[in-house]
């Protein structure tokens, strides 16, 4: 299926896929630091020639009466592009290493309403500590498909609007919904698939 | 990158750092034929970590430092000076650090002043203030050398530079003198080609030096 994915992906966005290759350290702050615990995260794009670096904050989700008709979750998300050594800094300020994951898949970024990131990716987990080359699926034959838009206090209704539309296009091969809720496999999944896959995405599903 | 060397107003024993020193100093500059070109600022704050049990605050850095400049308005710099890292950051960083909590910008400085072209040397004076205060902390001064970026190769002709201005500044018999102080860049990961991050780096290792100056002059 994610074969077909990628074909009808390729066909709606009309840009050309980028590889993902991420390695994501979770960072917890020790017992004594903050009145609250923390956690940030450390990715590291390996896709590059040189690995660069990003710090990512993820904060709290809209919640209200409002968040629960939206249908995309929509929450508080900070980043920065760091330099190498910011992994020794966050050990050095207190910082221990929770879990590491690395994703290994594929992306398409493009605009459709709002700036949206298709990501299709296996979760691997790593057999010896930041070890990469010995990575195993998380949950071997299945893919995640993370569809995001980066979105502003003011026009996040608009960007989910967005994004739930575009949704509705992939609605044939899977089903989006937030994250924790589980879809399973959509009953047009196999016959949408087999028709992508004839005639490379010329069929209108 | 252009190296620079950022020096530190040392007093004499006994001899405070003022206003009239700073103006004396600018006009040293302009004496040598020094081109104003405007204004520079840095800043640098002091993080804190916010600790649940004071008695295990040592656990964590005292001198976890952020610093700002003005050459690079989109960036932000993290230092631990002790521990010999420096991280070049995204001016979000500072928002990401809000939102951890774990640790509070505690005291901020700035470092400000007067630019100066000298051929092909910069040179910028500038005081050291508590932010929103303005009471003088300090004063430092920073050599740019525009032609080279490489740190071993621009050795000999920053020390003649200096010895240069160090002759001029010795007609005012001013109650002082600067310091240059060499951190061992490759010991913060740092090559010998200059970036930024060096300069991160000096304002750090200035900070330490003007606070081990300070609490000296406080124990005699």
């Amino acid at each position: 299926h994610v074969e077909a994915l990628e074909i009808l992906l390729q066909g709606l966005c009309g840009v050309h896929r980028d590889r993902l290759r991420i390695h994501e350290l979770c960072l917890k702050s020790v017992p004594n630091l903050g009145s609250v615990s923390s956690e940030v995260r450390l990715l590291c794009d390996l896709e590059q020639s040189e690995p660069t670096w990003t710090v990512r904050h993820i904060g709290g989700a809209i919640k209200g009466a409002g968040a629960e008709q939206i249908s995309v979750l929509v929450r508080n998300m900070a980043e920065s592009k760091v330099s190498k050594m910011a992994l020794r800094l966050f050990y050095a300020l207190g910082y221990k290493l929770d879990r590491e994951l690395l994703r290994v898949g594929f992306a398409f970024h493009f605009n459709k309403g709002a700036h949206i990131t298709v990501s299709v990716s296996s979760i691997n987990k790593m057999l010896k500590l930041h070890a990469t080359d010995e990575a195993v699926p998380l949950t071997p034959g299945l893919q995640l498909v993370e569809v995001t838009a980066p979105a502003s206090p003011e026009n996040y209704t608009e960007v989910a609007a967005a994004v739930s539309s575009f949704c509705e296009y992939l609605a044939p091969l899977l089903h989006l919904s937030k994250p924790n809720v589980p879809t399973g496999v959509v009953p047009t999944a196999a016959a949408a698939a087999a028709s992508l896959m004839s005639d490379g995405g010329g069929t209108t599903l | 990158m252009p190296i620079k060397w950022i020096l530190h107003w040392q007093p004499n024993a006994g001899a405070t750092v003022n206003t009239q020193i700073h103006t004396e100093l600018s006009q040293c500059a302009e004496s040598l034929n020094g081109v104003k070109e405007g204004r520079w600022k840095a800043t640098l704050s002091f993080y804190r970590a916010m600790v649940r049990e004071q008695a295990n605050a040592n656990e964590f850095p005292r001198d976890f430092l952020g610093i700002s400049l003005v050459e690079q308005p989109t960036k932000y710099y993290l230092v631990i000076r002790g521990q010999r890292l420096v991280v070049e950051a995204e001016s979000s960083i500072q928002m990401i650090m809000e939102k951890l909590q774990s640790y509070k910008m505690r005291v901020a400085l700035n470092f400000e002043g007067n630019q100066y072209q000298l051929g092909d040397f910069r040179l910028r004076v500038g005081k050291v203030v508590l932010a929103h205060s303005e009471g003088l902390r300090g004063i430092v001064m920073e050599m740019e050398y525009l032609p080279i970026s490489s740190w071993e190769k621009s050795h000999q002709i920053m020390g003649e530079f200096f010895d240069l201005w160090q002759e001029a500044l010795s007609k005012s018999s001013l109650p002082g003198h600067f310091v240059h102080i060499e951190p061992n860049f490759s010991e913060f990961g740092l090559s010998d080609q200059y970036t930024s991050q060096h300069t991160a780096v000096q304002y750090a290792t200035i900070m330490a030096q003007m606070i081990s100056t300070a609490q000296s002059v406080q124990r005699n």
